[in-house]
């Protein structure tokens, strides 16, 4: 054979051999991750394995909690001086940009932010969220009217019949909380209205969803997976989209700059910005932070949600100021 | 040590009196060299290390936090804690839901201990079983339980037709709902720790009185609660405690109205960001221990001015017969228990065969998906039975072996350094668990000095904190134990020759075991349970049934939590039947529902 | 068997002296018993001598054995002594072979010996057959009986006895005392017996030894403690004697004096060595007391009350001169005397009591 033609031979025999291996694997990634989250404890779980799936190489541990806890227990390691984690997936931005402004997060500038919904990831690259939850008002079925808007629910013929959670208690709810008030058509009076109904402020969501399900309460503020979710397996709830917008959270990722394993939170963060990882969140049930991967099944065909948008940075800052407010108005 | 001399008792020996008593005395002048007590401080001082480690450590290190975040000392957190109106409009509620909670409690549980244990109630067995069942479900179930039961959905009121409207206001928002579910939630507390304590009443004490023509109110009042005042005070102690550090309850009836108690501003405090947050966690919890300490302290105090031994070889009294009066009693105490614990019982059981929340249960409805889902398709959940099981079960014999020497030198060998021990074993139960966490999180973040062994992130961690929050569960019953106990019987061992090992071990602990096992018993049902420490220190593996029920809950899946709840209190409920096969080999009074 | 020595032994409770330097020989095979009121101090001396209890001052000696100072302290389970408690102490977990052979358990005994020294035991107590039961069946002789057999099995060289008969009804008393004389007459062990009751101490003791607030007040045979009591509280718990004020005491013999008692002149005893004269305070027992006719010189006194007591009377009697200090004597069946009769009594006997300062010569 001429060495022109055995050239060939390798070459043609190294392409058969990659195609034969399948499409290319990602990088060899390997070792210990350590995930702390506050995502659900199946959605949890269905994330870790699809990542594995993935990543066979990567030893998955997880440690998912509420994000007060996990909080918690982030502080308490910072304090010790040994935080444990490589990346973070929970979800309050808020607190991912406290995490930010105290230098904790590694930004990761190659991360792949296209199609993402603007305004979802840090600009700075340091965190990106993973998908949008919105908002909106739980409705049982038994109610005798429906709300079609915020202002709607601030009428006095729902006196009495409102749960929502408590931003004293919950992020997610105190990034609402910063949203809605910064807005002219709701603000703060929108808030005293609803205390004046005796809105009751319960702590989280999971609360919100089982008191307004048990026809405990007839609406709630409450976060849409859940209420579909609950919907899908038979629960007499039902949702609505307020005409003003909803607000929205994102749940964002992030890598702490103490990351032991820095290659595969890489590849986690990744994982979670993939369409992979985006139509695995829309297959939960959440709207993806990808809009082209495609809608979760409750979304209504072809309608474009009004989402409130939020300035996370300004919410951080009012955010002491918004809570000894709402403290002070709920309060006895 | 045990020579034995050749002397017997005729005085035909007498010719070998002499060189036996020079033997003797030679003996004893060798045997007064020994230096004084030399084991008993032994034992005493890794006692008292022991205490230190479990309940000192931990929270020493929190205060460090508290005054020295960072490394830097500094007044700021205490400060802006003690500044804020907002901390002492939440102690003077933890104050009020505590003594009211601790009131409901003591009632209830005394008036229930007293029927079972001096009145001739038919089917007594059974009531003790069902009253202690409660401890079972967690205090958040109860609660949820109780609030829908009050709330316009219950069936219960529907049924009466006094369901209110839609909207109206659940009463249960409110301090008096908060001290009502905190009442019911720990009456099995005092009963637990009174049920011991009277199986050691003499007959003759009260025959004598109603021989003298006492009423039964009179003989109760001035004989019967006189003697049981050493677990009554323990009940009422462990009682305050446990209401002013739990968390549960005020969390899910308190936070609605906003009505604070310093376990749930801990939380919040937690949950606003903002820097500093550790330290003032540590400073708020700094003021829970100190209010729990004071607490203990007023009951060392009432009892130590007073002697409460009751020197008793007899057997139990039963002596009050009710007659006319017992059918009534009896129905009253089936209807209490019909409140407390068939009412959230059945609460968790219909949730738990519904597929969702809010669908009503009918033949239709009615699944046993989520109890497939729960056994079957989630692993963590099977984890949690056999981990939840494990440490409990450690925790409770482990503490209770502990105590029970740590008991013998707190009530019998006073000091200063003991009365510290005994209050410092008060603080990690009083404080709320996050807090707990915290603190051991800040201790074992890093491998052990010597050892070089990391506990973090292990069930090991999770044990420490059992033992450390759990320790004062054991060490008041036996305490109050040992105040019973006539202290010649010890000694009478002691001039027989027997050391204080074997004293323990063949006298003391078969006389203190039922108390030992009421304690035993209480570690491990709120182990079995228990949520809040478990939820930051748990990691892959180390689940246990109250992290994994906690995560149910928050994520809206409510009914496979309820299934979960269902499934635990089948499975104590097993266990503690099956404590009934072995019960004819445990000394008398150690199972609270065998007579 | 061995000698206890107690060597101004001190104990206090903050300010209170429960011990106020105690000092106390006990020899050999000796039976002493510890006698006194309630409070005062026997019971912290028995716990001194066991051991329970740590002293502030002096010491404690078992045999030739320094067991107690308040630097060295021998604990109670290295002293091989024995202690009957008044309430018995039996283990209510234990059967009554259990409880006896305790002590052996603990010295390491096997059987077969353990069971023969057990059952010997028991036998010494007469309770062979009660092996088997529990103390909460029996009643209080028989507990007492074991407690005493318990103490025995392990042949201790020293038995403290605390109060062991207090609990018992008049009638076992009696058998068991006899049962205490008759053990330690067999094994001659020392004992030591903690009492209130001065009849008892005056049935079992070689030795009494009076204590009264922490202190020894005498320490003495029976016979000497009630024929020539060292003080006034000795006088009066022995024996219930009566003490009264005398006057112009004169010493007229080796041991014997006159003096004036409520005006009628009488001899009595008086310690051969003592300085008297003038004024002091002397014992009658009622056993000297005589009721005469009117005329022979005497006391007179105002019957107080009567008492039957199966086959004779005790009266009590307020004498004319001082009726605040009362007598009593004993009068045979049948009395014709009644309440408020006047009477006019003899007095046989008496003892001055020493320790008291003589005003006359001032000293």
């Amino acid at each position: 054979m001429g060495s022109v033609s055995r050239r060939a031979f390798m070459s043609a025999l190294a392409l058969a051999a990659m195609a034969a291996a399948g499409p290319a694997p990602a990088q060899d990634v390997k070792g210990k991750l350590v995930l702390y989250t506050s995502q659900p404890e199946r959605d949890a779980a269905q994330t870790v394995a699809a990542f594995r799936k993935a990543h066979p190489g990567v030893d998955v541990e997880v440690f998912r909690s509420g994000t007060t806890e996990v909080m918690g227990k982030l502080a308490a390691e910072f304090a010790g001086g040994q935080p444990k984690p490589d990346v973070l997936l929970i979800a309050d931005a808020a607190s991912m940009e406290a995490l930010k402004n105290d230098g904790r997060l590694q930004p990761y500038p190659e991360a792949k932010v296209d199609g993402l919904a603007p305004g979802s990831f840090d600009p700075g690259k340091t965190y990106f969220g993973s998908k949008l939850i919105t908002t909106g008002i739980a409705v049982n079925t038994a109610a005798k009217s429906r709300p079609a808007s915020w202002a709607d629910l601030a009428k006095p013929e729902y006196k009495g019949q409102i749960a929502m959670p408590s931003p004293l208690y919950s992020g997610a709810a105190a990034i609402m909380l910063g949203t809605m008030t910064t807005r002219p058509d709701l603000g703060w009076s929108f808030f005293e209205k609803l205390k004046a109904d005796d809105a009751v402020a319960v702590r989280g969501n999971g609360a919100v969803l089982t008191a307004v399900a048990s026809g405990e309460k007839a609406y709630g503020v409450l976060v849409d997976f859940m209420a579909f979710n609950a919907k899908a397996k038979g629960s007499p709830i039902d949702f609505v989209f307020p005409a003003e917008g909803l607000p929205a959270v994102t749940e964002p990722v992030a890598m702490l700059k103490t990351a032991q394993n820095p290659a595969a939170a890489r590849a986690f963060v990744d994982f979670i910005l993939s369409d992979e990882g985006q139509k695995l969140a829309s297959s939960m049930g959440y709207i993806p932070a990808r809009a082209s991967v495609g809608m979760p099944s409750w979304y209504p065909a072809g309608a474009k949600i009004n989402l409130m948008p939020t300035d996370i940075a300004k919410v951080v800052q009012s955010n002491s100021d918004n809570l000894k407010r709402f403290a002070e108005l709920f309060g006895k | 040590m045990g020579s034995k001399t050749a002397t017997s008792l005729t005085p035909e020996s007498t010719a070998d009196d002499k060189s036996i008593t020079s033997r003797t005395s030679t003996l004893l002048r060798l045997v007064a060299l020994t230096p004084k007590l030399f084991e008993d401080y032994a034992l005493l001082t890794w006692l008292v290390g022991v205490v230190a480690v479990l309940s000192l450590l931990p929270l020493a290190r929190l205060v460090a936090e508290g005054i020295a975040p960072g490394g830097t000392l500094s007044t700021d957190a205490i400060a802006r804690v003690l500044a804020s109106p907002t901390t002492w409009t939440a102690t003077g509620h933890s104050l009020l839901t505590a003594f009211g909670g601790t009131l409901l409690a003591v009632l209830v549980g005394t008036a229930v201990a007293l029927c079972v244990g001096l009145t001739d109630i038919r089917g007594r067995n059974a009531v003790v079983f069902c009253f202690v069942m409660p401890l079972l479900i967690a205090p958040q179930v109860v609660a949820l339980a109780w609030l829908q039961s009050f709330g316009p959905s219950s069936p219960l009121l529907k049924m009466l037709g006094a369901a209110p409207a839609m909207g109206s206001r659940n009463p249960l928002y409110s301090a008096g709902g908060i001290i009502l579910v905190l009442g019911v939630q720990y009456a099995p507390l005092v009963f637990l720790t009174l049920r011991a304590a009277l199986r050691t009443l003499p007959q003759e004490l009260i025959e004598a009185a109603l021989a003298g023509g006492a009423p039964p109110r009179r003989v109760l009042r001035t004989i019967v609660l006189p003697l049981m005042t050493p677990p009554l005070l323990a009940g009422i102690a462990l009682s305050f405690v446990s209401c002013l550090g739990n968390f549960g309850i005020p969390a899910l009836l308190g936070i609605p109205g906003n009505y604070v108690v310093l376990p749930t501003l801990i939380y919040q405090r937690l949950a606003g960001l903002g820097p500093g947050v550790l330290s003032e966690v540590a400073v708020l919890s700094m003021l829970i221990g100190a209010i729990a300490v004071l607490g203990i302290v007023a009951q060392e105090s009432m009892l130590r001015r007073r002697d409460f031994r009751i020197s008793a070889a007899t057997i139990a009294a039963r002596p009050f017969e009710l007659r006319r009066l017992r059918l009534p009693t009896e129905v009253a105490l089936w209807t209490l228990i019909g409140i407390v614990l068939v009412l959230p019982l059945c609460a968790l059981v219909l949730t738990s065969l519904v597929p969702a929340v809010g669908v009503s249960l009918s033949a239709a409805t009615a699944t046993l998906d989520n109890f497939r889902f729960v056994l079957f398709d989630h692993a963590a959940a099977r984890r949690a039975f056999v981990n939840s099981f494990g440490l409990s079960a450690t925790a409770a014999v482990v503490i209770v072996a502990f105590a029970i020497p740590l008991a013998y030198f707190l009530v019998w060998r006073r000091s200063r350094l003991l009365r510290a021990v005994n209050l410092v074993t008060e603080i990690p139960y009083a404080v709320p668990g996050v807090v707990l966490a915290i603190a051991a999180i800040l201790l074992f973040l890093k491998p052990l000095p010597l050892v070089g062994v990391t506990l973090y992130n292990t069930v090991w961690i999770i044990l420490f904190c059992y033992l450390a929050r759990f320790l004062v569960l054991g060490l008041r019953p036996v305490v109050a134990g040992y105040h019973q106990l006539d202290r010649t019987l010890e000694e009478a061992s002691q001039i027989a020759g027997a050391r204080l090992p074997r004293r323990l071990r063949t006298v003391i602990v078969p006389l203190v075991a039922p108390t030992a096992a009421a304690g035993a018993l209480l570690i491990f049902l709120t182990a079995f349970n228990e949520l809040t420490l478990s939820a930051l220190l748990w990691s892959s593996g180390s689940e246990t049934l109250g992290v994994v029920f906690f995560s149910f809950q928050q994520g809206g899946d409510s009914t496979y939590a309820a299934a979960l709840g269902v499934l635990t209190v089948i499975v104590s409920v097993a266990l503690m039947l099956s404590t009934l096969l072995v019960a004819k080999r445990l000394p008398p009074g150690v199972l609270p529902w065998r007579d | 068997m061995a000698r206890l020595t107690i060597d101004h032994l001190v104990k206090r409770y903050g300010e209170f002296r429960a011990l106020d330097d105690v000092s106390l020989t006990v020899d050999d095979g000796e039976f002493v018993a510890i006698l006194g009121p309630s409070g005062c101090g026997k019971t912290t001396l028995l716990r001194q001598i066991a051991g329970f209890d740590k002293p502030d001052a002096g010491s404690v000696r078992i045999g030739d054995a320094v067991v107690s100072t308040p630097g060295q302290h021998v604990p109670p389970e290295r002293r091989r002594i024995g202690i009957v408690f008044q309430s018995y102490a039996l283990w209510p977990h234990m059967t009554v072979a259990e409880n006896v052979g305790y002590g052996l358990d603990v010295a390491g005994v096997k059987d077969p010996e353990r069971r023969q020294r057990v059952n010997a035991a028991l036998a010494l107590v007469e309770l062979e057959g009660f092996a088997d039961r529990r103390p909460a069946l029996l009643s209080g002789g028989q507990r007492q009986r074991v407690a005493l057999a318990r103490c025995l099995v392990t042949e201790p060289s020293l038995v403290l006895l605390d109060e062991p008969l207090a609990n018992l009804d008049v009638h076992l008393r009696a058998a068991m005392e006899r049962e205490f004389a008759r053990f330690h007459e067999r094994t001659g062990t020392t004992m030591v017996y903690i009492t209130h009751d001065q009849a008892e101490a005056m049935a079992l003791a070689d030795r009494i030894a009076v204590m009264d607030r922490g202190r020894i007040l005498q320490l003495a045979t029976p016979s000497v403690l009630y024929r020539e009591p060292a003080d006034d509280t000795v006088a009066r718990f022995i024996g219930e004697g009566m003490v009264v004020p005398v006057a112009g005491v004169a010493r007229d013999g080796d041991a014997t004096c006159t003096a004036d008692v409520f005006g009628h002149r009488v001899r009595m005893r008086c310690d051969a060595g003592a300085r008297i004269g003038g004024e002091a305070h002397a014992c009658l027992r009622d056993n000297a007391l005589r009721v005469v006719n009117g005329a022979t010189p005497g006391v007179r006194a105002t019957i107080t009350s009567i008492v039957y007591q199966g086959g004779r009377f005790r009266l009590d009697a307020a004498p004319e001169r001082a009726p605040g200090v009362p007598l009593h004597f004993g009068v045979a069946e049948p009395c014709s005397l009644r309440p408020g009769d006047s009477v006019t009594l003899a007095i046989d006997d008496g003892w001055v009591l020493p320790g008291w300062v003589t005003r006359a010569s001032g000293r």
